[in-house]
């Protein structure tokens, strides 16, 4: 049985829908990433399995149950927010028991769960302070921590490392992997963050105005994304996407040339009635995906506009013709910065074709 | 050279600083700065109108000896400590109610419970003695649902001539303090209040336990300028009985009573300013006994 099911859930604000027909099936355990760019409507996707949001139609069950009309606090759900919204007058203590007080439980107990969490969550030294005096990451800590004293069947984390600085984030998200691993709870986790995305998730769902573009492991959203939305989402630097035209068309397999350079061709996997000839299409390729030349399928001839060099990798910026910029990633290499031509090899089998829908063609 | 510059533009900063506070300081030096320390030299003198001389404190052991000063402290203590918490709960439980979003004319609401305070002393005090008088409005009402069997004397019996008054300031001053609690629960982080819902904290607990203290500052804040203004009464009271206070002195309250002193009676500057100066008293007491009981004891 799934931890959380969602069955063509949707939310519409008045005639404006923001979600528009959400399935998904989450497992016992699972961590879930919601990823997209802002206002894809994945915050209010988790504030509607929260309850903090209605639902306009469709069927939410958590733990096999019904929970459309449920108030949120008998969802069996915690909830980790962007702010903390922690209680600014009490201390970290009396925040992560206050609301345990409402449910009937006793003092003993209260105090034991609240102790078992500090100590999980590193909290000891902390205990009688106020969220004042503590650092942006301890603050997210105590917050964590009011959400595991309630022993919920199911974490919902709403963008919670947005307001940490870069170094700190890094450190939380390893905080949070070694959570889930102790804890073995499901995670709901909403971010717009790909890195956090991919580093956390057992399974991302890939979201854009209120669809789902796709769902999977991260892996598998990198290397075979559905259309050129998620290609383009998942990976950093972004995937690259030429214009190209269909040159010929035959059982299974499409011969590709680019549309500023005609004499750069591929032979790329199409299945019948995907694409026909004289289509256009675009070519997309990973920074990380050129190799040398000659060793390619195709050799594509740049300008080289800019290089960044960040040690152990170099990023340089080409133009394949005027105004069509790409990025290419190169390995230990700091000599490539001169402007002038470069020329990089194209492996087909690392090449993605997609339609002029943005649909993934293969 | 560089220094002497240095210091020449100083002295033009300066001078230019005063030039511009300088008609604020010379009305504030004769308005409130002079009075404040010619009252205190005026309160110990006694006599009457011009006819003064020193008399130390024997204002003060005057003040023990006045039954008429004695029952305008008692009222203007009862005023405050019985209208001054109603006032604020009730301000407190309206702004609640206002800060919700989903309440329907809520701009109409606000407005109308604002209006008040900036509405005419005179005209509401006319408009509230005609209506609490023995055959106004508010009787006949009352009569009419059932609730009183005779017409309640709400300008003539000491009790509801003291309820009135209250009743009155309340009215008028209730918007103006829910403005502030309005303000300070707007600038509240919503999450707080959800992560205490998806938490199970019930309502009566979110606005007891989280809303409550999270406005501490500005309750203690409309807190003592009510104390103020409440110790300070003068208005309403003057404008519902007449400037008598009555009846029998049961809403004389001490500013009412100095103004008495001063232009009603003999005049009797001294005694007044003595008066005056237990006001004076009272508000730092008060003020700081607030300020030590909302002090945050972390």
């Amino acid at each position: 049985m799934a931890a959380v099911e969602l069955t063509d859930l949707r939310k519409s604000f008045g005639t404006l829908d923001i979600i528009k027909g959400v399935d998904l099936a989450i497992d016992p355990g699972e961590f879930v990433v919601f990823v997209g760019p802002s206002g894809c409507g994945k915050s209010t996707l988790l504030r509607m399995i929260a309850g903090l949001e209605d639902i306009t139609s469709g069927e939410l069950r958590i733990g096999g149950e019904v929970m459309n009309g449920v108030d949120p606090s008998q969802r069996g759900i915690a909830m980790v927010f962007q702010s903390y919204a922690l209680y600014p007058h009490m201390t970290v203590r009396e925040n992560m028991g206050f609301a345990l007080k409402f449910a009937g439980i006793a003092r003993a107990e209260i105090d034991r769960r609240v102790d078992d969490a500090a100590g999980t969550l590193g909290l000891g030294a902390l205990m009688d302070r106020k969220p004042k005096a503590l650092s942006g990451g301890q603050r997210q800590r105590v917050a964590i921590g009011r959400a595991i004293v309630r022993d919920p069947k199911v974490f919902l984390f709403d963008e919670p490392l947005s307001n940490l600085d870069a170094e700190l984030r890094v450190h939380m998200r390893v905080e949070i992997a070694k959570l889930h691993k102790r804890l073995q709870s499901t995670i709901i986790y909403v971010t717009h963050d790909q890195v956090e995305a991919m580093t956390l998730a057992d399974k991302i769902v890939v979201l854009r105005s209120g669809i789902v573009e796709q769902v999977g492991r991260p892996l598998d959203l990198y290397d075979d994304p559905a259309n050129m939305f998620v290609a383009g989402f998942i990976g950093s630097p972004k995937m690259n996407f030429l214009p190209a035209r269909i040159e010929a068309a035959e059982a299974g397999r499409v011969t590709v040339a680019l549309a500023s350079q005609p004499g750069v061709r591929l032979d790329l996997p199409a299945a019948a009635g995907t694409a026909k000839a004289g289509d256009a299409v675009s070519l997309g390729i990973r920074p990380e995906h050129f190799v040398a030349a000659g060793t390619g399928d195709a050799d594509l001839a740049v300008e080289v506009d800019v290089a960044e060099h960040l040690g152990s990798t170099s990023y340089v910026y080409a133009d394949v013709a005027p105004g069509e910029r790409v990025i290419i990633q190169q390995e230990e290499s700091r000599h490539a910065t001169a402007r002038g031509r470069l020329v990089v090899g194209l492996p087909a089998e690392r090449c993605f074709l997609f339609d002029d829908a943005g649909r993934r063609i293969r | 050279m560089t220094i002497a510059r240095a210091n020449g533009l100083k002295r033009s900063y300066d001078l230019n600083g005063w030039l511009f506070i300088g008609p604020s300081v010379a009305l504030i030096a004769i308005y409130l700065v002079y009075p404040i320390f010619r009252s205190l030299y005026l309160s110990f003198y006694a006599g009457k109108g011009m006819m003064m001389k020193f008399a130390g404190f024997g204002n003060v052991v005057r003040l023990w000896h006045d039954p008429v000063f004695l029952s305008a402290l008692t009222n203007t203590v009862v005023f405050f400590v019985v209208q001054v918490p109603i006032m604020i709960t009730l301000a407190l439980m309206l702004a609640s109610v206002l800060n919700n979003d989903r309440l329907k004319f809520i701009g109409l609401f606000r407005t109308a419970i604002f209006l008040p305070c900036v509405t005419s002393l005179v005209a509401y005090s006319v408009l509230f003695k005609s209506m609490f008088s023995a055959d106004g409005v508010v009787n006949a009402s009352l009569l009419a649902v059932g609730l009183i069997g005779t017409p309640i004397g709400w300008l003539t019996e000491p009790f509801w001539a003291k309820v009135l008054v209250i009743l009155s300031i309340t009215w008028r001053w209730t918007g103006y303090n829910m403005i502030f609690y309005l303000a300070a629960m707007q600038n509240i982080d919503r999450s707080v209040y959800e992560a205490a819902r998806i938490d199970g904290v019930p309502a009566w607990a979110r606005f007891a336990r989280l809303t409550v203290p999270m406005l501490k500052p500005v309750i203690l804040f409309t807190t003592i300028t009510s104390t103020i203004g409440t110790l300070q009464l003068f208005d309403e009271v003057y404008n519902l009985t007449e400037g008598k206070g009555g009846p029998s002195d049961s809403t004389l309250t001490l500013s009412l009573y100095i103004y008495n002193l001063t232009f009603r009676y003999m005049p009797s500057f001294g005694y007044a300013a003595t008066v005056s100066y237990v006001i004076v008293i009272m508000v730092a007491l008060l003020s700081f006994l607030q300020f030590y009981a909302a002090r945050d004891r972390s």
